[in-house]
């Protein structure tokens, strides 16, 4: 039986995590950053669910992962701020022209 | 109690740096203020550190599995040291006080310096091999940033960057022996190193004891890293007498003697250590010779007196090395102060431009002449008592040819610093140099050094009891002071080396005089190229240079080559629990 609820739980937490680190590898729109960031996020919330239930803590990896959705809340908004910064004030959101780090 | 001396004596330095990078360049008579008071109080509670040395942790703090226990032994061996670099450090702070007058950097400098301290006293009190690491490259650090003070200078900026480097190699060779010791044993804690050495397989120990002697050689300027140290005379003068002659460049001494239980028994490695030394002795006195700049001569004596240590250490002398490294300390700081006093006003460091100085800073003459006697082996100043005691042992356990070329040794010693002194302050003046006296400052910290030379060696006694009760692993023998005196007066070597040290002062007295300016002899080749190391130490250096710009073409900074570094790294961790599981 492959697909306990377990498995169909781990999967979807990989799978995001796999979606959301292609994204920042291929991705250059930071408004896309932003997105991939949300999709990694949610692996880690959805991990935490599966953790609480796996030790037997449930309300703790349901809390921790309530934190974190605030958290990533916050993340979402200035990432998306300032990404609206940036197009006014560079008039792109190529994030290799915007850098100004380079070698 | 013991551990809130302890933690006192790494904290307070520490705080004082912060104090002082907080006073601002603005106000730099408060930096002044704050960094001889941290400093003077870092002195005095490591005095009181003596009262309680003992052989257990007095700190100990568990971190966990991977680090272990974060231990701090206040041992006797630790709160001797600690007691050198706190004082000497507070009196160096105290002539900056004159020397430094003026400068737009201050906080730089006490901060770099009051780090230094407190990071030295930390790397000889820890227990722990991990944390004494991390202390170790700490001084490094200093040392780098203070040789390189004086950022528009390029000659500093190289002597610092090669200092660095050379060190390091030095890192690296404790970092290896600490990890090969952790994987045999499981355990950083120096102590259960010294205890289960002769349970460790032969091949590891071998590497740990090596390891440590390239850690020892590099960080103490011995042969054949021993080319930084005269380079790092770029330094401002009281940093040199602090980093480059009486405390950093002792941590290697301290090294090879702390771990010498747990070593004496590999083959060759006492050999090897006794080779270091006597060869660093002998290419170091044999280059102050004919040193004009008159740091240089003084780094090279450094580096030839730090030899006599790592060679007293090869033939069993333990305590020998230990009591040297106290006597030299304090003439060498002395020397170096006194040289800083000369430097700072005439304003050059060319011994050829000097000469008749002393006419005109009488006081600074006469405690660089006690300096100098001490260095050079003269009763009954404290250098005579411990370089007698480290070639009475020379003569009992080493080779008879070993022995025989270190009483060279000595003869030389005794040579460069009658040169030394005769160049700077006697002879004919040979240009119209204006001196003036030394200030206040400058003068109390001379003048308690010197006070220093005349009487340390009489502490040998309380010494040897506190280091032969509280390393009971070491099997360190008892003497009281008066027995010692006793054997050195009545040992034959005394006499030999007396003998050799006045051929050496009469040598120069009937043909250096003349001489001691003569150029392009046939020496001048052999000591520019430091009798060919100076090639070896360079291609380190430059090859560090060359790998460290091919991997900054990694450092791309877009976000796309720093995730794939990522997640590359996340695979190969996977792989390996994978095949380890």
């Amino acid at each position: 039986m492959i697909f306990t609820p377990l498995n169909i739980i781990l999967f979807g937490v990989v799978g995001l995590l796999g979606v959301g680190l292609y994204g920042l590898l291929i991705t250059r729109n930071l408004i896309k950053v932003v997105m991939v960031l949300q999709i990694l996020i949610k692996a880690v919330i959805l991990a935490l669910v599966l953790a609480g239930k796996l030790s037997g803590h449930l309300g703790l990896g349901q809390s921790t992962a309530a934190t974190v959705i605030v958290a990533d809340t916050i993340v979402a908004v200035v990432g998306l701020a300032l990404a609206v910064q940036v197009r006014r004030r560079f008039g792109t959101l190529d994030v290799p022209r915007i850098s100004t780090l380079r070698g | 109690m013991a551990g809130i001396i302890v933690a006192l004596v790494i904290v307070l330095p520490w705080a004082g740096a912060l104090a002082v990078w907080l006073a601002r360049n603005k106000h730099a008579r408060l930096q002044h203020a704050l960094a001889v008071l941290f400093s003077v109080l870092t002195a005095i509670v490591s005095l009181v550190l003596f009262l309680f040395a003992d052989t257990e942790p007095a700190i100990r703090i568990p971190l966990g599995k991977a680090f272990g226990d974060l231990t701090f032994v206040p041992d006797g061996l630790a709160v001797l040291l600690t007691a050198i670099a706190a004082v000497i450090g507070s009196l160096a702070v105290i002539f900056s006080v004159d020397y430094m007058h003026g400068d737009a950097q201050l906080g730089r400098y006490y901060f770099l310096v009051l780090f230094f301290i407190g990071a030295m006293t930390g790397l000889v009190l820890s227990g722990n091999l991990l944390f004494t690491f991390f202390f170790w490259e700490i001084t490094a650090l200093c040392s780098y940033g203070l040789i390189s003070f004086y950022n528009d200078d390029p000659k500093a900026v190289a002597g610092g960057i090669k200092a660095l480097i050379i060190t390091q190699v030095g890192g690296v060779g404790l970092l290896a022996g600490t990890l090969i010791a952790f994987a045999n044993l499981g355990s950083f804690q120096i102590a259960d190193l010294l205890a289960k050495a002769s349970a460790l397989p032969a091949m590891a120990l071998a590497w740990i004891a090596f390891s440590f002697l390239v850690a020892a050689a590099a960080k103490s300027a011995q042969f054949p890293f021993h080319t930084w140290l005269p380079d790092a005379m770029e330094a401002p003068t009281p940093v040199s007498a602090l980093i480059h002659a009486a405390t950093m460049v002792n941590a290697g001494i301290y090294l090879l003697a702390r771990f010498y239980p747990a070593f004496e028994a590999v083959p060759g490695w006492r050999m090897s250590v006794l080779l270091v030394g006597l060869v660093s002795a002998l290419i170091a006195a044999v280059s102050a010779l004919i040193a004009t700049d008159l740091k240089r001569a003084l780094a090279y004596s450094t580096v030839s007196q730090l030899g006599y240590m790592v060679y007293a250490i090869g033939a069993e002398g333990v305590f020998a090395s230990q009591f040297h490294l106290l006597s030299h300390a304090v003439f060498k700081a002395l020397l170096f102060l006194a040289a800083g006093a000369v430097i700072h006003s005439v304003g050059t460091r060319d011994m050829r431009r000097m000469g008749a100085l002393g006419r005109q800073m009488p006081f600074v003459r006469n405690v660089f002449i006690v300096g100098a006697l001490a260095l050079a082996g003269i009763p009954i100043l404290n250098g005579f008592w411990s370089k007698e005691l480290i070639l009475e042992i020379g003569l009992e356990h080493s080779p008879l040819w070993a022995y025989a070329l270190m009483l060279t040794g000595a003869g030389l010693t005794a040579f460069y610093t009658l040169r030394m002194v005769w160049l700077v302050f006697f002879g004919e003046e040979r240009e119209p140099l204006h001196a003036h006296a030394a200030g206040l400052a400058m003068k109390v910290s001379l003048g308690i050094l010197a006070a220093g030379t005349f009487i340390t060696w009489l502490f040998f006694g309380g010494l040897n009891g506190l280091l032969a009760s509280t390393l009971p692993i070491h099997e360190l023998e008892r003497e009281t002071l008066l027995e010692v005196l006793t054997a050195i007066l009545s040992a034959p070597a005394t006499w030999f080396a007396l003998l050799i040290v006045a051929l050496g002062c009469g040598l120069f007295w009937l043909l250096g005089r003349k001489s001691a300016l003569a150029q392009g002899g046939w020496l001048d080749p052999f000591v520019e190229t430091s009798f060919g190391f100076e090639s070896l130490n360079r291609w380190i250096v430059q090859v560090t240079y060359q790998v460290a710009e091919r991997f900054s073409v990694t450092q791309t900074g877009e976000l796309n080559w720093n995730i794939l570094g990522i997640v590359s790294a996340l695979l190969v961790v996977l792989v390996v629990l994978w095949l380890g599981a």
